[in-house]
């Protein structure tokens, strides 16, 4: 037999079968019980039967047969035979014939024994039969009852005895149900709580488990605490090595500005030809870190940290913004991804509005819709292809624009979501940014990455 | 105008420093978290250029300690660390602005004099006071539509006064501005300077507050 996959399958059929044959024993074991006890009453008539005929038994082994007249005949189904020594048989009417049951050998004596036989009718009977010694020998006595009269009670008695039994299965059938959904309960709950660490609703699996769970608990949050901070090593190498390049890439440009040391520009743009590579290979590698738990990013706060900043940094360029985030808005994404991705959509925008940049969003299905639209020139068609098609990078020809568009991009499909190029109809470019929605308010800060140096 | 640079890369201050000294600045280099918290806790200065990955004290922690402290001069936050978390984290410790290494020289130059203008609470980048405009784009001063030549001194001691045209500027606070921490300072050098400046641009344009300092009037009489 193969076992059910599932722990529950395997602890109720467990203890069904356990429960069937404890009460098959039972019922075995309280009919045969019963069944003694019939016949026991039934052996008890038959022996004062017994009793009365021996008392007629003369001594040269002969019947006094006026002495039994009283005795009931046959039609009411008892019977009663005595065989002399010699052979002579006085019966109550008809034959008897019976085959004795096994003698138990702790019988001895003069005691009755019990037999199974049938009348002259054919009628099955139940016997006590004895041998009585005399002068001129021994003297067998037999009586006989209907069978049906030892065995009518036990077939009463086993029906309500029948009909209990398989009351209490189903009783404890029930309470084995109930037991093994309690039991199980905290299995259900721990998954359904990795599952909403995994969500971001949660940042570790709740330590408070029962006993047999709590190191399952900790084993789990320790794992969870390993890849954090394996992703925090990560992405404190990339910081690192971005602090140890562009440090002297900085000093390099400082120095390159100076007069007389750069008069046609050319190693200045060497810098910066290398200040793109540098970008782009960090970018791929923090990308290559991996991510944390996604968390339960609020869109709208996280908008307006960034619009924020970018008013900061752009502040000699009046631009207004306009934000129509819902504040009830979470997405399923690595808070780093989010802010990376949003920034640059929004410092892109930012660059080349004429005077303004709108960011709107709402659910669409399992997704939140972000569009970053800006009244800038906007991207031509054939720019808008090339922009989409892999690998490739608009600030290779115009100065900044769509520097993040690639990023933002690979960013968004990392996590499920993805990002389309359009036309606004403000003329500028829009950015439609899809990305996974969540339905929790419990954000949880996934600040644990590499803010070792730079 | 008097700056702070705390940055821990040799070459990189140094290059910056003599960078902005080419533009006027008086500039006090500090080359960890822990000087540059002190420097820019003590003395006055128009602005800091701070580097976030600090050996000593981090960056954040630096402009946290100095904001705590009510220094109010603004920071330009200038660092490798260009992720936009990284820039919210900065601008919420208090910095004004926020630049990405490497940079262009002139985009610091061209950010530092638009910060100090706008801590002196001016909105427009012309700022006029009589005959005299200064731009504070381009950091240039015009007499009657003509550019002013001017010395590093005497430049850093007039948009001193220019950005606080027709109020009283302290002598002390004056000299503090103006020179780096390390130079030798004559005690009637800014006399000299004022002096100076009088003879470019006119005895009237400056006023003496006896026992208070100086006040760029425009050429009139109070």
């Amino acid at each position: 037999m193969r076992w059910p996959r599932s722990l529950f399958g395997r602890l109720l059929l467990l203890s069904v079968l356990a429960t069937a044959t404890a009460l098959a024993v039972a019922g075995w074991t309280i009919s045969g019980v019963l069944a003694r006890a019939a016949t026991r009453g039934l052996d008890d008539r038959l022996d004062a039967r017994l009793v009365l005929l021996t008392d007629r038994v003369r001594a040269d082994g002969t019947l006094d047969l006026a002495g039994v007249q009283r005795l009931p005949g046959v039609e009411s189904g008892w019977a009663w035979s005595v065989r002399s020594p010699d052979g002579r048989i006085w019966t109550s009417g008809g034959t008897l014939a019976f085959a004795p049951l096994p003698l138990p050998p702790f019988l001895h004596g003069n005691r009755p024994r019990p037999a199974e036989g049938w009348d002259a009718a054919g009628r099955p009977v139940h016997a006590r039969l004895v041998e009585v010694a005399t002068s001129a020998g021994a003297v067998s006595i037999t009586a006989a009852a209907p069978r049906h009269l030892a065995e009518r009670p036990i077939r009463t008695a086993l029906l309500p005895l029948l009909l209990c039994l398989l009351l209490l299965g189903a009783a404890l059938g029930a309470a084995a149900l109930v037991q093994l959904r309690l039991g199980l309960r905290p299995l259900r709950d721990l998954r359904e709580a990795l599952a909403q660490v995994r969500a971001g609703i949660l940042a570790r699996v709740p330590g408070e488990q029962p006993v047999e769970l709590s190191p399952l608990a900790d084993e789990i949050n320790a794992l969870l605490d390993l890849n954090e901070a394996g992703l925090a090593q990560a992405r404190g190498h990339v910081a690192n090595l971005a602090h140890g390049l562009k440090t002297p890439l900085a000093a390099l440009a400082v120095r390159l500005e100076e007069p007389g040391r750069d008069p046609d520009r050319a190693l200045r743009a060497l810098v910066e030809r290398a200040d793109a590579r540098v970008r782009h290979h960090l970018g791929r590698a923090r990308t290559a870190a991996g991510r944390t738990a996604r968390g339960a990013i609020a869109l709208e706060p996280l908008a307006r940290d960034l619009v924020d900043v970018l008013a900061r940094i752009h502040l000699e360029r009046a631009i207004k913004v306009e934000v129509a985030v819902p504040p009830d808005l979470f997405v399923r994404i690595d808070a780093e991804d989010a802010s990376e991705m949003l920034g640059n959509l929004l410092d892109n925008s930012w660059r080349f509005a004429a005077s303004l940049v709108l960011i709107t969003s709402r659910v669409e299905g399992k997704l939140v819709r972000i569009e970053v639209e800006d009244d800038g020139p906007g991207l031509t068609d054939a720019e808008i292809a090339a922009a989409m098609r892999p690998g490739q990078r608009l600030d290779e020809r115009c100065e900044g624009h769509g520097f993040g568009l690639p990023i933002a991009r690979e960013l968004a499909e990392l996590s499920g979501g993805s990002l389309e190029l359009g036309r606004g109809a403000r003329g500028g470019l829009k950015v439609t940014l899809f990305l996974p929605r969540t339905e929790c308010g419990a954000v949880f800060a996934n600040r644990a990455d590499g803010q070792l140096s730079s | 105008m008097r700056v702070l640079v705390v940055e821990d890369d040799a070459t990189l201050a140094e290059a910056l420093a003599r960078a902005l000294r080419a533009e006027h600045f008086a500039v006090d280099v500090a080359r960890d978290g822990v000087d540059g918290q002190h420097l820019g806790a003590t003395e006055r200065y128009d602005a800091a250029l701070l580097d976030l990955g600090l050996p000593g004290t981090d960056g954040l922690a630096v402009l946290a300690a100095w904001r705590t402290e009510a220094r109010t001069m603004p920071v330009l936050i200038l660092t490798a660390r260009d992720r936009w978390s990284d820039k919210v984290a900065g601008f919420k410790a208090g910095a004004d602005d926020y630049l990405t290494k490497p940079f262009r020289t002139e985009e610091v130059v061209l950010r530092l004099r638009a910060m100090v203008r706008r801590a002196a609470g001016h909105a427009a980048a012309r700022i006029e006071c009589g005959p005299l405009v200064y731009d504070a784009q381009l950091g240039q001063f015009e007499l009657d539509g003509l550019p002013l030549r001017l010395t590093g001194l005497e430049w850093r001691v007039l948009t001193q006064l220019v950005l606080r045209r027709g109020a009283v500027m302290e002598r002390g606070e004056l000299v503090e501005r103006v020179y780096e921490g390390d130079a030798d300072v004559d005690s009637n050098s800014v006399e000299v300077i004022i002096g100076r400046l009088r003879r470019k641009i006119g005895a009237a344009m400056i006023e003496t507050v006896r026992g208070h300092g100086y006040r760029l009037t425009g050429g009139e009489r109070r």
